[in-house]
């Protein structure tokens, strides 16, 4: 069963197949756990996030489209607005650092080899790396921690307007790397 | 649309891809996309930017606990649960097993509350016969003759002035139904009753005892006679007469 497909594997897990499910969540768990852990910075929580992300997924599976969008991007929504309701719930102000610390990465990454999309994923993290780090620090908090613009300033002290202007700048450079080229 | 009117809706657009942007000018920027679709085609291009943040972070693999965990709580895991549901069933059983028990405790207490009556019944016809035996050895005790309409009807008052003790020995008296009992009255001279106590013909047996019960002293009477009334008897007769005795 590990061969099939996203969407066949979908289909079936709206048909309460747990075979089907199970392959799902071993082949994109650590996706979802790398963003719940991003967004909560905490094990537990991140766990327990996690898991709701992959239930909503059992629950939900027949409300799946595969013309919307793929299967991964739609249930990292799921993992990040479940995460993201779970940091509002408990009004925990951001932590300003940069997650990516090279060594954590390297101790928690699973084999590579076994990630069809890999290189993919790779591709796309060093796109983000080499923003200019106010340029990464605020898609960080806008994208990972939920805040928006006028939050972001109050965090950091920054005028609205140049809060404004770096978003804008990443997005258009991440728009050019990922979408244009 | 001039381009100086598009601009700050199209400066807006990376921020509302991400969900930053702050609530008043995102309700601005998504009644102009209503009406502009050069700004949707340029909102649809950041918002693949986002889907792509999505996927863009290192794996990280949750602890192997989590997939037992979410197994676990699967359908068909719940179903290999199903001894707490037998468990249920099984507390169910011992309810309905207290609960016979209960009414198996509550059977033996009426029945030992029957077999007390029994017994206090038993013990008023021992210390009645008793009383009879010591009336007969009496030289003073009158044997008075009974009255019955019921040729069937016969026995005696055993009277002891002396000590103000009387007891009744009918033979054959009716059976009475479930709702009635015998009912002794003395008589005064002026005709007036009083009641001297209760009685139901004993089981198994072919004669009656009762003693008769006396606040005052049995001379200040002529006789007695028995009627039958509701259980619990009367202040006054209200049934029948089936025996008399005068003194």
């Amino acid at each position: 069963m590990t061969d099939i497909d996203d969407n066949e594997l979908i289909a079936r897990v709206a048909q309460s197949d747990e075979r089907a499910f199970l392959v799902l969540y071993d082949r994109y768990a650590s996706r979802v756990h790398a963003l719940t852990l991003r967004i909560l910075r905490d094990p537990m929580q991140a766990e327990e996030a996690t898991q709701d992300a992959f239930f909503k997924l059992w629950n939900h599976a027949s409300q799946y489209l595969a013309e919307r969008g793929n299967l991964l991007v739609w249930l990292l929504t799921i993992a990040r607005r479940t995460a993201l309701d779970r940091l509002r719930l408990e009004s925990r102000r951001p932590v300003i650092n940069d997650a990516d610390r090279p060594e954590d990465i390297l101790q928690s990454i699973p084999d590579f080899h076994t990630l069809p999309e890999e290189s993919r994923w790779r591709s796309l993290h060093f796109s983000v790396q080499s923003l200019q780090p106010n340029q990464r620090q605020v898609i960080e908090l806008a994208y990972y921690q939920g805040l928006s613009q006028s939050e972001i300033a109050d965090v950091l002290g920054w005028p609205l307007g140049t809060v404004k202007t770096r978003l804008r700048a990443a997005m258009e450079y991440l728009r050019h790397e990922w979408i244009e080229k | 649309m001039s381009h100086d009117e598009h601009t700050p809706f199209r400066e807006n657009i990376p921020a509302y891809a991400l969900g930053a942007l702050d609530a008043q000018d995102a309700a601005a920027l998504e009644s102009h996309l209503q009406t502009c679709a050069s700004c949707r085609t340029d909102l649809a291009g950041y918002r693949a930017v986002g889907d792509h943040l999505l996927t863009a972070l290192p794996p990280r693999n949750p602890p192997a606990a989590l997939r037992r965990r979410l197994q676990s709580r699967l359908p068909s895991a719940q179903k290999a649960i199903r001894p707490r549901l037998n468990w249920s069933i099984s507390r169910v059983a011992v309810g309905a097993m207290f609960t016979l028990l209960l009414a198996l405790n509550v059977n033996s207490v009426l029945q030992v509350s029957a077999l007390q009556l029994q017994q206090a019944e038993l013990t008023r016809q021992i210390q009645t016969s008793q009383t009879v035996l010591a009336l007969l050895s009496y030289p003073n005790t009158q044997n008075l003759p009974i009255h019955a309409n019921d040729a069937n009807v016969a026995g005696t008052l055993l009277l002891d002035m002396d000590r103000n003790i009387a007891t009744l020995i009918v033979w054959n008296m009716p059976q009475l139904q479930e709702d009635q009992t015998y009912q002794i009255w003395l008589i005064d001279p002026h005709g007036n009753r009083t009641n001297a106590g209760i009685f139901r013909p004993d089981l198994g047996q072919p004669f009656t005892t009762a003693s008769i019960l006396s606040t005052g002293n049995l001379s200040d009477y002529i006789g007695i006679g028995v009627t039958v009334e509701p259980t619990g008897g009367s202040d006054q007769p209200t049934g029948p007469r089936i025996v008399s005795v005068d003194f």
